[in-house]
């Protein structure tokens, strides 16, 4: 049984990875106390805190409901001010790096869309097969088990159709535990759209219950809330975890901020230490411990613990922690259309076009997943047709039109890591006084010639065909809020922080797993491909364990 | 220590701060936290206010004409105690609400005016016709100020929802069982009543 202060495995986070490998480790007989630096807040609150939010507010300020604690700060969005506070940013591309995570018990799947991509083999071998990037030091063939253990630990629903299933070259070994959900009309229309110019619009593996119950959590009812709050639960977020995690024995402690790693003798790790809110420190031991924090802040607690032994932070005898920044450089374009396209019916988002991300000119510029947002748009029809200062039966119409005849796009670009785009520690302190993160970020050449050439034309042709009389493209590249490449994986200690399992080269009781690990960030969601990592990690830390 | 700058006690998660409470009655008092809010709002609007003002002066015949003007300046079914909030906040925010009221009830009653398209082409541009658009704004967004501190008055009663009320979901809320949605798409000139 753990206590507040011991355990077998110590898990830094309550994320979707920490909360995995916790229920791994508590099934394998181990003891497991995890530390949340933020607030474990109900459900409720958060929906009441959303629905409490002006018009304005409740689309693209998806951290808004989530007001950050003065010891766990993160990204806030209710005015542009806020946004400067906590993250570091600079480069060329430095709003592209602007992260919306939370801070809370549950961390950032509170306010995820809920997809669930597996990668393809070719997203895993980018070095061998197209000359850029890193491979992974594994094949398909083995994280597949574990793409499969997630989504049945999770709930993803997803089609029985091996030919709407992805990656087309890649067997499943299991169905997915769920039938797909429903398109709504907007999703429909873009999947005929979309064909009609070789464009394959699936229908996406999402982590929403559909038709069922599964879990114990009901099966999804089209709120089209899933972010930034699924008000039922019907989506997985990791805060769903948290009652199963105490339920098997699992102890978690919030507001806990770790601050510190400590190693001790042949630089194994023998404790970590956190702030409570009132500042005073704590010291943890365990025989394992699991830094799975988030992106940004597992390398930044990483850095923040330079000592004798490890002089450039724990974990970084290779300099690579905190290098290799990933996200998908996102951009967006704004349509208008002639006939009515109807979004806001089912999840905020459950199809993609994935065909466009692979291919042999991943040797010159990058793949990209092309996507239409279906929230509801009223709210933006609404406050547009009264901003034209109509009254009566004229505002209904053009409200009714600006919300069935426009649309958002998205193409979000696989980036390639380079250890320029780097994570620092700011000169700038928190209220606990710790260092801010500081990130540069430069998208690249590989992405920039991806929407030159290939990306916004085909965005363009995309809007053409859905009826579009106007297009506005997004001015900058924008952030995907896929956080990876900051604890970089592979084979060699030299070039990586850690090996296959995620397990730290400098550390053998020290496991990072999560986006940080991954060695390529293509162009499509991450969070299965952290959860299948987590199960990966868990299962060396209980072989660990139990046979040393 | 705890710097108090820092702490904004009204974005606490202290579970204590809201207080659901059911409306057996089928008001839309279901955002009960919102009256709170709102006494409280209003106070601190109208201690900015000079002494004497119209604001304070925001009274039950106010109201009921607030909500008459309403009535005509907005074709669909509205409610009464969310016209009271929107009443009482806007007047808060414009000292010279009552006079507006008054001057854009002269108007409709000169046209003898029905709705709204009757009398609204003879609303001069300035003031009157700001207010006016103001009173309608409110009842379709569900607040009187887009501010980022905004109160919300109305969320599923805020009228921006009903012209596309066939089809597309207020967020948040359900609007079928378990993948109970289709991909029909009915035309735009099948406007719903609401």
């Amino acid at each position: 049984m753990a206590s507040d202060s011991n355990a077998d495995v110590v898990i830094v986070g309550t994320g979707v990875v920490g909360c995995l490998v916790a229920e791994r480790a508590l099934d394998a007989g181990l003891s497991v106390l995890m530390l949340e630096a933020g607030p474990r807040v109900d459900r409720w609150r958060i929906v009441e805190n959303y629905r409490n939010l002006p018009p304005s507010l409740r689309l693209f300020h998806w951290d808004a409901p989530y007001p950050p604690k003065p010891w766990a700060p993160h990204l806030e969005t209710r005015r542009d001010k806020e946004s400067e506070q906590y993250l570091q940013l600079e480069g060329p591309n430095a709003r592209a790096y602007l992260q919306g995570y939370v801070r809370y018990a549950g961390g950032a799947t509170w306010h995820w869309a809920g997809l669930c991509w597996r990668l393809s083999p070719e997203d895993m071998r980018l070095n061998s097969l197209y000359g850029v990037g890193r491979d992974w030091p594994f094949g398909h063939d083995v994280i597949e088990p574990y793409y499969t253990a997630a989504e049945y630990a999770i709930g993803v629903c997803g089609p029985s159709d091996p030919a709407l299933q992805w990656p087309p070259n890649a067997k499943r070994s299991k169905p997915y535990p769920m039938g797909p959900t429903p398109f709504g009309p907007g999703e429909h229309r873009l999947t005929e759209a979309a064909a009609k110019i070789g464009l394959i619009n699936l229908p996406a593996p999402q982590a929403r219950n559909s038709g069922v119950s599964y879990h114990g959590r009901p099966a999804c009812c089209g709120n089209n809330n899933c972010f930034p709050v699924c008000p039922i639960a019907a989506k997985y977020d990791a805060a769903t975890a948290l009652p199963k995690i105490e339920a098997k024995g699992g102890k978690i402690l919030a507001n806990a901020v770790v601050y510190r790693i400590e190693t001790g003798e042949k630089n194994s790790i023998e404790a970590v230490h956190y702030f409570d809110p009132q500042k005073s420190s704590h010291r943890v031991t365990a025989r394992i411990f699991v830094i799975a924090c988030n992106g940004i802040e597992t390398p930044k607690l990483l850095l923040l613990s330079k000592d004798g032994r490890n002089p450039n932070g724990v974990a970084n005898s290779s300099d690579q922690v905190g290098r290799n920044m990933m996200d998908q450089p996102k951009l967006t374009a704004d349509l208008e259309l002639g006939e009515p396209l109807w979004t806001g019916v089912g999840p905020v988002q459950s199809s993609s076009i994935l065909n466009t991300t692979q291919g042999e000119f991943r040797s010159r510029y990058a793949g990209a997943m092309f996507r239409m947002e279906n929230f509801a748009r009223s709210p933006l029809g609404a406050a547009a047709a009264l901003k034209k200062g109509l009254v009566g039966k004229a505002l209904d119409a053009e409200i009714r039109r600006l919300s069935a005849c426009t649309a958002r796009l998205s193409v979000e670009h696989e980036p390639l890591p380079s250890p320029n785009n780097r994570l620092t520690l700011s000169d700038k302190k928190d209220w606990l006084g710790i260092n801010k993160p500081n990130i540069y970020y430069d998208v690249g050449d590989y992405v920039r010639q991806s929407a030159k050439d290939y990306t916004v034309p085909l965005l363009q042709k995309l809007a053409a065909e859905l009826g579009a009389t106007n297009f506005q493209l997004s001015q900058e590249f924008l952030n995907s809020d896929h956080i990876m490449g900051g604890c970089i994986m592979g084979s060699d200690p030299a070039t990586a922080v850690v090996d296959a399992d995620c397990r730290a080269h400098d550390h053998h009781n020290l496991f990072l797993p999560g986006g940080g690990a991954m060695p390529s960030g293509t162009a499509s969601n991450s969070t299965l491909t952290m959860a299948a990592l987590a199960l990966k990690a868990a299962d060396a830390i209980a072989d660990q364990l139990k046979h040393g | 220590m705890l710097d108090p700058d820092r702490i904004d006690p009204d974005r606490d998660d202290c579970p204590t701060a809201f207080k659901l409470a059911c409306n057996l009655a089928g008001n839309p008092d279901r955002r009960e936290v919102l009256v709170g809010a709102l006494v409280v709002g209003g106070l601190a609007a109208l201690a900015t206010l000079p002494p004497g003002s119209a604001a304070a002066a925001w009274s039950e015949e106010s109201a009921a004409r607030f909500f008459e003007i309403s009535s005509l300046l907005i074709p669909h079914r509205l409610n009464e105690a969310i016209g009271k909030r929107i009443g009482a906040l806007m007047s808060a925010l414009n000292p010279s609400l009552s006079e507006h009221v008054a001057g854009l009830l002269a108007i409709a009653k000169q046209k003898n005016a029905q709705i709204v398209e009757d009398f609204f082409p003879d609303v001069p541009e300035g003031p009157l016709r700001d207010t006016a658009l103001a009173i309608i704004s409110a009842w379709y967004l569900g607040v009187v100020s887009d501010a980022p501190d905004a109160e919300v008055v109305a969320l599923e009663y805020a009228l921006m929802y009903g012209p596309t009320s066939d089809v597309m979901t207020i967020p948040s809320y359900a609007v079928s069982g378990p993948n109970g949605w289709t991909a029909n798409a009915p035309p735009l000139s099948d406007m719903p009543k609401f």
